[in-house]
């Protein structure tokens, strides 16, 4: 198993070498329009594949020019990528073929995953005494990520009924205006958990935690060759369901039943399924992850990772963070698509503002509702008790028409 | 490991976003700066806020916003659930909202027993 890593590794330095960054010449290539002076991108899918549509910029460069600001790289985070709006950008191209390309032959995630299940044998089984420790606090994820790849490439690996949100995307973040799950506190679906900070194998499951960004997340990875629950009762779920064997010391899992949602190259489908392999190498964990949906991807995409020990040792800082939008006791963050198109913030005393420091919501649930209540009453409105047609419960219409 | 890490780079595998959404709604061109008693400190995820009553013109009192960053970044940066109190003279300095609302983000506070945080 460990080849297979390595063959990874190499295959992705050869697809290194061919990258090319676009030069100077190729920028600013006369096109009857861009990103940044079209009306309708709709009216541009034959130009979405050529670099200059974007300026040129990768993805993160693009993001960065909601700003409007030139950082010059100074400062950290946000600020240190953001860009004046409109400027090019230096991204890499090259063949879309070897961009996030699967290094296996398989067209399913479960073919895949029971071919490797296969070549281990049914798999190592171990007891408490063998099981692997992965104890400890880990930093790292494995995801997909195009780096500073053209978004010109990117899209191609889209299907094209989902290509249009990519690029409106891409629009709407030059324009301080894009969507993202953790600024609005929404669930951040199954790619915000390919970072977890703490894996606990045991003999027949293994747990993993991590923090997320808006909220904890938790994955129950069972190995104790039950496999999947029966299809019919099956749905997708937030973070799928996942199954997995050990090859040796290796942790190899197959996730299916994941809700679609936001994440990977931008958004995927309820048809997602994925094979991931961790093996703790050292003090590394070492990962890789190969994804199939074939509604949202033209392909496989496969990605590598890693995980290294946290070496915080101070206690408010190592141990882990009960992490939840729900801190903040409000149905969502303050964050919100304001009337002119904009992402904005509503400040205390601001219709639909909620109070953060709030820590009776119940209460102000309550009062709030005896308020709205009594002055419907006053209004003349019919109490709550005589709302029901027949106080007795007793009747029932028949709304077949039969 | 060395070949693992760097098929990562190369592929651009990048580490989880610590930033809850973005920061486009603040003038980082213009940084602006308060003085002022704090109203309240909601030392909370996903974001820490400071609630600033700076004294305007005819006596008026402004209430100003001031986002901060989460409560990991807060800890980091030695910030903690007392560093400012309600009463507390503070001065912020901060990138203002863009549509003038008496708000923003901040980049560095000064708190009343003058240490300044981060």
């Amino acid at each position: 198993m460990t080849l297979r890593l390595l063959a990874s590794a190499s295959t992705a330095a050869l697809i290194t070498a061919a990258l090319v960054t676009i030069s100077a010449s190729a920028q600013g290539q006369n096109l009857p329009r861009d990103l940044f002076t079209t009306d309708n991108i709709r009216n541009d899918r034959d130009l979405w594949t050529d670099p200059a549509y974007f300026r040129n910029n990768t993805t993160r460069q693009i993001r960065g020019q909601a700003f409007n600001f030139d950082s010059g790289g100074e400062g950290t985070g946000q600020l240190a990528g953001s860009r004046a709006y409109g400027t090019d950008g230096n991204a890499t191209t090259g063949p879309v073929d070897d961009l996030l390309r699967s290094p296996y032959p398989y067209a399913t995630a479960i073919e895949h995953y029971e071919s490797w299940l296969s070549e281990a044998d049914g798999g190592t089984q171990h007891t408490k005494d063998t099981i692997p420790d992965w104890s400890g606090r880990w930093l790292g994820d494995v995801g997909l990520n195009a780096g500073n790849r053209s978004p010109a490439d990117i899209v191609q690996l889209i299907q094209p009924d989902y290509r249009i949100a990519y690029v409106l995307n891409l629009q709407a973040e030059t324009q301080a205006r894009l969507w993202d799950a953790n600024t609005f506190c929404l669930p951040p679906g199954f790619f915000d958990a390919l970072g977890p900070n703490e894996w606990i194998p045991t003999p027949g499951r293994t747990w993993t935690h991590g923090e997320g960004n808006t909220e904890n997340t938790i994955r129950w990875i069972y190995t104790d060759g039950s496999g999947h629950i029966p299809e019919q009762f099956q749905y997708p779920k937030w973070l799928g369901a996942s199954i997995g064997f050990w090859d040796g010391d290796a942790l190899i899992i197959h996730t299916n039943q994941v809700k679609g949602w936001h994440g990977g190259l931008y958004e995927y489908s309820d048809q997602l399924e994925a094979v991931e392999r961790y093996r703790k190498v050292g003090d590394v964990i070492e990962a890789e992850i190969t994804v199939y949906d074939p509604e949202v991807y033209t392909r496989p995409l496969h990605a590598t990772g890693s995980f290294e020990l946290d070496p915080e040792t101070r206690v408010e800082l190592n141990r882990m963070l009960y992490n939840s939008c729900t801190d903040t006791n409000g149905p969502s963050m303050k964050v919100h698509l304001d009337e002119r198109g904009l992402n904005n913030e509503r400040l205390p005393g601001e219709a639909l503002y909620w109070d953060a420091a709030d820590s009776r919501p119940w209460l102000t649930y309550l009062e709030e509702g005896e308020r709205r209540y009594n002055a419907y009453l006053a209004a003349g409105g019919t109490p709550a008790h005589a709302l029901n047609s027949d106080p007795t419960g007793q009747s029932m219409t028949d709304r077949t028409g039969e | 490991m060395f070949a693992s890490i760097t098929a990562a780079i190369s592929l651009g595998i990048a580490a989880p976003a610590l930033s809850h959404h973005s920061h486009a709604m603040f003038d980082h061109t213009a940084e602006e700066t308060i003085t002022g008693t704090v109203a309240d400190f909601a030392y909370r995820n996903p974001h820490v806020f400071l609630y600033v009553d700076v004294e305007g013109e005819n006596d008026e009192t402004l209430n100003y916003w001031i986002e901060m960053s989460n409560i990991p970044i807060m800890i980091r940066r030695g910030i903690g659930a007392g560093t400012f109190k309600t009463g507390d003279e503070v001065t912020v300095n901060f990138w203002p909202l863009k549509d003038g609302r008496a708000g923003g983000n901040y980049t560095t506070i000064i708190a009343a027993d003058g240490t300044e945080y981060d």
